[in-house]
């Protein structure tokens, strides 16, 4: 992201006669029993393990660690249209185990298993909102103390399912998606996982943890105005970005850059973009906007922990990332668009949104340790 | 950390009891005996739980449900039923502050085995952009938010075996964090016949299903379908009623349960114990142990086969069917116990 890469290549293999694109993954765990697991659960331990890695806290703490992963497919990754032509056979077959896999709550399970957690242990399914949510009832569960940390994060596999489906919709772009431009024609689905740790600033704090970041406010709300499409005039999520800077006790001058939902569908685009219009109306200076969609397009039910991720990453380097092929920005007034070279500024406070089906928004506010 | 506790004023229910506002009538409550499957065929006599079909609309007036899932069309006649039942006029509330948590185990398996048809009629370039949405996890907490016109908090969660229990433990949560005002809770999952035949095949369902046996009394459950809904809203507001307060809880993939318990305990005394055996024999006998260890010479409510056999989104069910015993005031404990080792509790206080 750094060099301004994005990682899409065409999807044909997964999906014949359609130029979809792939996000590049690495290895994913190699397991004994891993034909239990499907590629969201795999990618979804994958990035668990990395997340604790370098956890030299009491083996106890990891045990009783809640966790919380969003996916919008789970198993259904591994499904096939054959299913419906007989689904007992199939399942008899040698289905049964992949069968087990496709509730959404197996991707938690099974990163539970993967790392021998025993706490409080559930899985979120709110579309394309699902990761941003899982962090914030994450940290609803930090504050009722019912784990000394979580795992919180999403995880989705690329499956003919959603590129169908989306397909169905007339959302998908045949190119590279531009999000927030005006000639953008709609999104790439892409894949991946990421997971954060999430423990209380004091306790990290005690045992002399790396702090990455802190999360200081969140909240979620819900358009209620049509299944798929958001409210066009974007209050809906407006509302979730005010109420996230509130909890955070931040005003809107204070935040440095937003990591939008961008998906790059004239209906996302345009709605955001007026949220971000009211959410900081009366800013001094025009709020800095990137969507990272760009670079490996959505990851649905992954996406909200992912985009948290790389806002931490940039308030981290200091490198506001710039969406890529946006050359024709939206009309809009009190937004400066983040696009062609990479920026470098200070970042103690950035925001992370996200949206979904249904009406669900998400909001995270990251700032920077003092510690 | 806790103000005051959340109380519970409001249920409504979608389940093969039929759809109905607040607590079940004595003379509908027991026995509830499963029925021969005509659905679809079977290869013998299959028994289970299900919903008698009815007319949304006819229930909750000027509802559409033409293209929803079943569970989308039950969560809106359950969550309109538990606003009802809870004397509640949304119009008088900030609609942006109410919160709905959904619990479901498999989410809209209906109209997903009916875009994986259209997939298999019409290669993947041809599915049904109508159903494609419908068959996302969320679909039916988000059809009650439109609905209702509740903007706040939309959630729809999964847990392996507490999925219930989950979600009523973190509606509660926002409440006491002043993250809503009011909560809708609602659990549920449906039937189809695809999935009964994976739970044939799997060797889970209990001998009940494939004779008369009135209950199942050894190992497996009988499938259940249907949906239950909650209104939670912190103490304080003028209503007519309320069954209960929820006081803390936990849910853990493993560990020590009988620990855990205790220490949410502390020194509260119970005078019940309501089993949820979640997608398990309702006979369970380490819940109901468990259930014993705790209580003493208080009662313990057991778990019901119909609540049972809907899996991680039962307990709602489960905590329903005790409270329209009528067991009586007192503190109570909402207990669930997986066959993995997983547990789940939840402190009330019973009105």
């Amino acid at each position: 992201m750094l060099a301004g890469q994005c990682c899409f290549k065409p999807a044909t293999e997964l999906y014949p006669g359609f130029a979809g694109t792939v996000a590049a993954v690495g290895a994913l765990p190699s397991l004994a029993e891993g034909h239990r697991y499907s590629r969201t659960d795999r990618m979804a331990m994958a990035a668990a393990r990395d997340a604790v890695a370098d956890f030299d806290g009491p083996a106890s703490d990891l045990r009783e660690s809640g966790i919380v992963m969003a996916s919008t497919v789970g198993g259904l990754s591994e499904i096939d249209a054959e299913i419906s032509r007989g689904p007992a056979a199939w399942y008899r077959q040698g289905g049964l185990s992949r069968a087990a896999s496709y509730p959404v709550s197996r991707v938690a399970a099974s990163v539970a298993e993967h790392l021998g957690i025993e706490g409080p242990t559930c899985a979120v399914s709110v579309a394309c909102a699902s990761g941003a949510m899982a962090i914030a009832l994450a940290a609803n569960l930090l504050l009722d103390e019912a784990a000394p940390m979580v795992l919180a994060g999403g995880s989705d596999a690329l499956c003919p399912f959603t590129l169908s489906g989306f397909n169905s919709l007339q959302a998908l772009d045949p190119e590279p998606c531009r999000p927030f431009d005006q000639n953008r024609k709609g999104l790439n689905i892409g894949e991946g996982a990421a997971v954060l740790v999430l423990e209380t600033l004091a306790r990290a704090t005690r045992r002399g943890a790396r702090i990455l970041a802190v999360l200081r406010g969140w909240a979620m709300t819900n358009d209620a105005t049509h299944p798929t499409a958001p409210r066009k005039d974007g209050l809906g999520l407006a509302c979730c970005i005010q109420r996230a800077l509130e909890m955070a006790g931040c005003g809107i001058e204070d935040v440095g850059y937003v990591n939008a939902h961008g998906t790059g569908t004239p209906l996302n685009d345009i709605a955001e973009t007026h949220a971000y219009e009211s959410a900081f109306h009366g800013r001094s200076r025009p709020i800095p906007v990137s969507s990272t969609k760009s670079y490996f397009g959505h990851c649905l039910g992954a996406a909200g922990a992912l985009e948290a991720a790389i806002t931490i990453t940039a308030m981290q380097t200091g490198a506001l990332f710039p969406t890529l092929r946006l050359t024709d920005p939206i009309e809009s007034s009190g937004i400066d668009w983040l696009r062609g070279e990479l920026r470098r500024q200070p970042l103690p406070v950035a925001m992370s949104v996200s949206a979904g089906f249904g009406g669900s928004n998400a909001a995270l506010v990251f700032g920077r340790s003092r510690a | 950390m806790k103000t005051t506790l959340p109380v519970l004023t409001g249920i409504g229910s979608v389940t093969p009891y039929g759809p109905l506002a607040g607590l079940i009538s004595p003379e509908f409550m027991e026995p509830l005996e499963p029925s021969v499957i005509t659905a679809w065929t079977t290869p013998g006599v299959r028994r289970v739980f299900l919903v008698e079909p009815f007319r949304p609309a006819a229930i909750v007036p000027g509802l559409k449900t033409r293209r929803l899932d079943r569970l989308s069309a039950w969560a809106l006649v359950a969550s309109s039923l538990a606003l009802r039942d809870a004397g509640i006029d949304l119009s008088q509330l900030d609609r942006s502050r109410i919160a709905v948590f959904f619990a479901t185990g498999l989410g809209c398996v209906e109209l997903t085995e009916a875009f994986f048809q259209s997939a298999a009629t019409n290669g993947w370039a041809g599915t049904d952009p109508i159903t494609f949405p419908e068959t996302l996890g969320n679909a039916p907490a988000s059809h009650v938010a439109l609905f209702h016109d509740l903007r706040g908090p939309n959630v729809t969660l999964s847990s392996k075996s507490f999925a219930a229990e989950s979600a009523l433990l973190q509606a509660a949560s926002l409440l006491r964090h002043g993250q809503a005002d009011l909560a809708i809770v609602l659990a549920g999952d449906t039937l189809t016949q695809a999935v009964y035949e994976w739970y044939e095949a799997a060797h889970l369902l209990a001998p009940a299903c494939f004779s008369n046996e009135p209950m199942p009394s050894a190992g497996g459950f009988i499938p259940s379908e249907g949906v239950v809904a909650m209104v939670l809203e912190p103490a304080g507001r003028q209503t007519a009623r309320s069954y209960a307060a929820l006081g803390a809880g936990c849910w853990a993939a493993g560990g020590d349960a009988r620990s855990a318990v205790r220490q949410l305990l502390g020194d509260v005394r119970l005078d019940f114990v309501i089993c949820a055996g979640n997608g398990a024999s309702c006979a369970s006998s380490p819940l109901t142990c468990s259930a014993r260890d705790l209580i003493g010479e208080g009662a313990i409510l057991p778990a019901q086969a119909v609540a049972a056999g809907m899996g991680e989104a039962g307990a709602l069910l489960h905590l329903l069917l005790a409270l329209s015993k009528r067991p009586g005031h007192g503190q109570a404990l909402l207990l669930g116990r997986s066959a993995h080792g997983g547990f789940a509790a939840l402190r009330l206080e019973l009105f």
